[in-house]
């Protein structure tokens, strides 16, 4: 993570082997540069797959031939493997199609199916959903845990979002100016370093994990019990099957009030108290504590003047059940 | 047309065919490693190219000649192997092949230079050595700039006079060509002969200008994507 120009592309581009470097890098068992030992493994020697922010499958080929493009030449080991990726990232039917009629969704499947049919060592993901809209986020999200999951294939990911940060990654690597500002643990670099994190034209949502169940109000919605025991109601899609769950909300949907809120539609009422405010030129970042959940909201700047929000301030948030979307 | 009306146009379309394929392979190695290339020696490089597009082609026609003859350069060394070039077909061939070139050379650099570096990046972090990116990513999206440059090269090579008249003279049934036989036939008075050249010549050109221009427009409507 790091703001723009922190020099996250270039250190991928660096790791791939696509991009002039001085320095070591290694992975378990080979090193893929050392100048001063004067090793510099080529590119296509790295064995390390890489997915770019714009997808760049080749225009000319099939989503079939896009994926078989790295493939190890026939063989039943290479079948299977493709076979393999093409189930877990569910790109069965658009194989016969041309990367120019795939939405970006669909591109970034294949982009990601591709630099998996080579079985790489290591995946490097240069902001993989950032060209998508958030609805279509929420979808991608769910084939990279199975990517992380099911062909145990390690990842650098580079993102502006803390939310997929922490529902992806285990440590963070905090980049500024070239350099490294922090790394560890996500939680505990986001917490320390919440400004540095923030793309103001990136989306920062809320993620919450918990037991989902059939609510008793209705179709269409669902109770998702956090480990410390609030409930929030949220949609839920007959197809997706009950139980352990993840939902975001975006900080857009999240509402404020400083007065105790009644006859409200939405139907997540919350009351808690401002943990701390990120400020930019024209809007900010509200964070929000309440009972056992941390709450993001984006607001104008304007309106945090007018309620007065500083830290410490009693608030009431209301978030609508349409808001939360499902991740996995 | 006359039977030797017909026996001019076959070894004209002959020699510039073989001239065409002969600098083709050589035109998409120099437009690939100009596309990719920077600084000094690529500017040298171009400009060296770009020569027999500015020179008059008889200048162009005496330095081949004098490379030629059998006190030159390479006419010693050709004379050694028993080959003879000059005031055959053969020289007619070189002569459109290094007047024609230049026109080869450009479209293929240009197609080249709109492929995206950064997607032979991810063909090479796929596993595939420079050679294999060049075949499997390059050379398809780049192939209908290839094959403009090919009829432009083609078309010019048609065409060529000065270069030619200089290192094969004007031999009727070895070396003369369409453009050669249309200056002779007018020096001789037969205009009304060399009219019906005339004739061909607009008739093939025609077709060349036509097959460029629908390989361009294919190729701006699609970008490089097949349909």
């Amino acid at each position: 993570m790091g703001p723009s120009g922190a020099g996250k592309t270039s250190l991928l581009e660096a790791i791939a082997g696509l991009r002039r470097a001085t320095g070591r890098i290694a992975v378990p068992g080979e090193t893929l540069l050392d100048s001063a030992a004067g090793v510099d493994l080529p590119a296509e020697k790295r064995r390390i797959g890489y997915v770019p922010q714009d997808s760049l499958l080749f225009p000319h080929l099939t989503v079939e031939d896009n994926v078989r493009f790295g493939l190890a030449k026939n063989g039943p080991a290479a079948a299977r493997l493709f076979d393999e990726v093409v189930g877990i990232l569910e790109i069965g039917d658009l194989l016969p199609r041309y990367p120019a009629t795939l939405s970006g969704g669909e591109r970034q499947r294949v982009a990601l199916a591709r630099a998996l049919a080579t079985r790489p060592r290591l995946l490097l993901l240069d902001e993989p959903l950032a060209a998508l809209d958030v609805a279509l986020r929420g979808r991608i999200l769910p084939y990279l845990l199975r990517v992380r999951d099911e062909m145990r294939i390690p990842f650098l990911y580079v993102t502006h979002n803390a939310g997929e940060a922490l529902l992806l990654a285990r440590a963070v690597l905090l980049l500024r100016e070239g350099r490294v500002l922090a790394s560890g643990p996500v939680g505990d670099v986001l917490a320390a370093h919440r400004v540095e994190t923030v793309d103001p034209s990136a989306s920062f949502d809320n993620i919450f994990d918990g037991v989902l169940e059939r609510a008793p109000e209705g179709d269409g919605v669902g109770r998702l019990a956090t480990p410390r025991g609030t409930v929030l109601l949220v949609p839920v899609d007959p197809s997706f099957p009950l139980g352990r769950a993840v939902f975001s909300v975006a900080p857009e949907d999240v509402l404020l009030s400083v007065r105790p809120l009644e006859g409200i539609s939405a139907r997540n009422v919350f009351e808690g108290i401002v943990a701390g405010v990120d400020r930019f030129p024209s809007d900010a970042i509200v964070h929000v504590t309440a009972g056992d959940l941390a709450w993001r909201a984006h607001l104008t700047a304007g309106s945090v003047k007018d309620l007065g929000l500083a830290p410490g301030r009693r608030v009431w948030i209301a978030v609508k059940t349409q808001a939360f979307r499902r991740l996995r | 047309m006359t039977r030797e009306d017909f026996s001019i146009l076959l070894l004209t379309l002959r020699v510039a065919s073989i001239s065409t394929l002969v600098i083709l392979p050589l035109g998409v190695a120099a437009g690939w490693a100009l596309s990719r290339g920077r600084g000094a020696v690529k500017q040298i490089a171009e400009t060296i190219l770009a020569l027999p597009l500015v020179l008059p082609p008889t200048a162009v026609g005496l330095l081949l000649l004098e490379m030629l003859r059998r006190s030159g350069p390479i006419g010693r060394l050709l004379d050694r192997a028993g080959v003879e070039v000059l005031f055959t077909w053969k020289a007619v061939a070189l002569a459109t092949a290094v007047m024609s070139f230049p026109l080869l050379v450009r479209p293929v650099r240009a197609a080249f230079a709109e492929v995206d570096p950064r997607l032979l990046g991810v063909a090479r972090s796929l596993g595939q050595g420079r050679f294999s990116v060049f075949r499997r990513v390059a050379l398809p999206l780049a192939w209908r700039g290839i094959l403009a440059g090919a009829v432009l090269a083609f078309s010019r090579a048609l065409g060529e006079f000065g270069a030619t008249i200089l290192v094969a003279g004007n031999i009727p049934g070895r070396t003369q060509t369409l453009a050669l036989a249309i200056f002779h036939r007018t020096q001789i008075g037969q205009d009304g002969s060399a009219l019906r050249l005339v004739g061909v010549v607009v008739a093939l050109a025609f077709l060349a200008i036509l097959a460029t221009e629908t390989l361009e427009r294919r190729r701006s409507r699609s970008a490089g994507a097949p349909a």
